[in-house]
């Protein structure tokens, strides 16, 4: 007996949503870089997923997972540093307070 | 229903539960708590899906340094939102930075909602060719070293470029300048 694929593809589908969700209404710039991250991982979810079951013999997904895993390490680091810079300088993360570029 | 049937949609549904915990509670610290579980439901999942090498990446990665860094994060900026304000429902805080306008709080919700029910839909729809679970690879390990370094070399080093490039530019943009 083995574990459904349309199981694991709808949790990840659910989870992707929430992050999207999340990404979309939250105004705290640290939270929107938490939904990233969690869509980030929905996304890893389908990709081992896929693997597992269609690509069985060869580590491709796997593989992928890791370099997305890389690229949101390194998002993060990034991330957090502009959100420090922007916090002391401005006193205040909030995005909808970040309006120098807006004509 | 099988056994890992039923074991995967409890760990899932933890995992949902952090992660919409994470949008919705009201501090950012318990936010980064919840997150971590998510990651942890992540990785579990992994697990389950003979994944082994990437769910100890997965703890090791996120539940432990991203989790770590982004409490760090919390905790250097001294903006007065980050504590939260706990006066104020979830909703009353997201119709209250959209302008009190209750259309624009709503409009998010329906895209994202409608975005999962389309992916589910359409995943039981597509036509998947599914092989048969012995032909798993259970030695992961071995397989994704081979594959890192014979096909994917070029993208591996680009990888670890990318990570330099990532440590320096975060080390310029957090550095005080002289005189601030």
């Amino acid at each position: 007996m083995e574990l459904p694929l349309t199981y694991v593809l709808g949790f990840s589908a659910l989870l992707f949503g929430i992050g999207l969700f999340g990404a979309l209404t939250v105004s705290n710039a640290i939270r929107i870089l938490m939904c990233v991250e969690i869509m980030l991982n929905a996304v890893n979810i389908n990709l081992i997923a896929f693997g597992r079951y269609l690509t069985p013999e060869a580590a491709t997904g796997q593989v992928f997972t890791l370099f997305v895993m890389t690229v949101a390490a390194a998002e993060v680091a990034i991330g957090l540093a502009i959100i420090l810079m922007i916090s002391r300088r401005r006193d205040s993360i909030d995005i909808n307070k970040m309006n120098l570029l807006k004509w | 229903m099988n056994l890992s049937g039923v074991l995967f949609l409890f760990v899932a549904l933890i995992t949902l539960v952090a992660a919409w915990r994470v949008v919705v509670s009201e501090r950012i610290m318990h936010a980064a708590l919840w997150l971590a579980l998510t990651f942890f439901g992540t990785a579990v999942a992994f697990l389950m899906l003979n994944a082994d090498f990437v769910a100890a990446a997965q703890v090791l990665v996120y539940v432990g340094a991203i989790t770590v860094l982004l409490i760090f994060g919390v905790m250097l900026s001294g903006a007065t939102e980050v504590r939260g304000d706990t006066n104020m429902t979830f909703w009353e805080r997201i119709t209250q930075s959209k302008g009190g306008n209750p259309v624009r709080a709503i409009l998010p919700l329906l895209a994202a909602s409608a975005f999962a029910v389309l992916m589910i839909v359409l995943y039981h729809l597509a036509d998947l060719r599914i092989y048969p679970a012995e032909s798993v690879i259970t030695d992961t390990p071995h397989a994704i070293g081979l594959a890192l370094f014979d096909t994917y070399v070029i993208p591996f080093e680009v990888a670890s470029l990318v990570l330099l490039v990532g440590l320096v530019g975060a080390i310029v943009l957090a550095t005080r300048e002289e005189g601030e």
